[in-house]
């Protein structure tokens, strides 16, 4: 939702400075300029003061203009807050099958994830996060593998172990993972 | 090619006449074995390249909207209010109504702007994260995303495991790995041939949605004068 937003933001954000830009930029080249164009040729100027001052008089104009930009900043900080924000699942719900259903803490699921994970061979650390909704989480998965790991069997490993004990432990339909893979660094070994 | 071991010799010394196998020889940790783990999935989703949330443009933009737009805000209903207007918005009205198309320093705002504007589109529609190399995907669950400089250090133990080769460095690129490797005894054609399978099983068990291209080098070590 947030990643599709930001795109879409920035595309616009985009769009407008470069034909903007591009406007201002050809006219000032002397490109000749169709008569709807914004500006009449090289020696136009940006903002004439009576382009400036041509609504001022009627009563809409103040109001509109500080509600316009009142609710850009309004916009603009919401924006910034969700890119703060990260959105993380305190609780999965599990259905125990008699009915009343019981409720999992994130954090508790998180950890054994990890620790299960970190238990596979070639695997030194692993960072689970859980996203999604309660009904349905999904995971997001860093390992950080082990010098001589093998980077497709830890997937499978995990795959067929981690992630499929804790979808069945929690009751889970399906657990969609994410799974980033990275290596400790280390220097070569000569083994001859 | 492993009898090369000089350290096996001191360790075995057969004084004791029951030895109960500590535990080293029977489980053949071999890297022939790691073949059997091959996860072909013949079904399994396509594996699409990993999105960034470009979460830093984002934020960097949303600052100076928010800077920019509260700035001009807060002096337009402080203009409202019956004070005057701020310096910088008088002389930017003034530079408005005055300067020309033509001037330079429009034409360079311009330019840079539309540039601006171009970049942002780039991000926006450009996956990015072209660090992170796509796995392929066993289940439709999982997606794994391997980092390239993983890749590359995997690849790199699996030159240096080549007998012969005494430094390999691995230059992995999205679609390509090259390896150049300094060999400093046997014939550099035979080693080649080894790094070639070698790597040939490397890039296999990093199990990539696209497995890299792979373009080897062999040399000798400069000498010692």
């Amino acid at each position: 939702m947030l990643k599709s937003v930001n795109r879409v933001v920035l595309a616009l954000a985009g769009l407008v400075l470069l034909v903007v830009g591009g406007a201002v930029l050809a006219t000032g080249l002397g490109w000749s300029a169709p008569s709807w164009w914004p500006w009449d040729g090289r020696h136009d100027v940006l903002l004439s003061t009576a382009d400036r001052l041509r609504w001022r008089d009627e009563g809409w104009w103040w109001p509109a203009v500080i509600a316009a930009l009142a609710v850009v900043v309004l916009l603009a900080l919401w924006w910034l807050l969700a890119q703060l924000r990260r959105s993380r699942l305190s609780e999965v719900l599990v259905d125990s099958g008699d009915g009343d259903g019981a409720r999992l803490r994130g954090r508790a699921l998180e950890g054994v994830l990890a620790s299960e994970a970190e238990a596979l061979p070639g695997v030194d650390r692993a960072h689970v996060s859980l996203t999604g909704r309660r009904t349905a989480p999904e995971a997001r998965i860093g390992l950080l593998l082990e010098a001589h790991a093998q980077p497709a069997a830890a997937l499978a490993e995990l795959t067929g172990e981690a992630l499929e004990h804790a979808r069945a432990s929690a009751g889970l339909a399906a657990l969609p993972a994410e799974v980033r893979l990275r290596a400790v660094k280390h220097r070569a070994q000569r083994v001859s | 090619m492993s009898e090369y071991d000089t350290e096996g010799g001191t360790q075995r010394l057969p004084v004791i006449e029951r030895t109960p196998e500590p535990s080293g020889s029977p489980d053949l940790d071999q890297s022939a074995s790691s073949a059997a783990y091959e996860p072909v999935g013949p079904g399994g989703a396509r594996a699409h390249r990993f999105w960034s949330p470009r979460r830093t443009p984002a934020l960097l933009l949303a600052l100076v909207v928010i800077g920019a737009v509260g700035v001009l805000l807060y002096d337009i209903s402080a203009v409202r209010a019956g004070r005057d207007a701020m310096h910088w918005r008088q002389v930017a009205a003034g530079d408005l109504a005055t300067r020309q198309l033509q001037d330079t320093w429009v034409l360079v705002g311009a330019g840079v702007a539309a540039a601006l504007g171009l970049w942002l589109i780039v991000l926006a529609a450009t996956p990015g994260l072209r660090a992170v190399l796509p796995m392929r995907r066993t289940t439709a669950d999982v997606r794994g995303g391997l980092d390239r400089e993983a890749a590359a250090l995997v690849l790199r133990d699996r030159a240096m495991e080549v007998s012969g080769v005494q430094s390999a460095r691995i230059r992995m690129k999205r679609s390509k790995v090259t390896v150049r490797a300094l060999s400093h005894f046997r014939e550099l054609d035979d080693v080649r041939a080894d790094l070639d399978t070698a790597l040939g099983t490397g890039i296999t068990e990093l199990g990539l949605a696209k497995p890299p291209g792979l373009s080897v080098h062999v040399g000798r070590p400069a000498k010692k004068k």
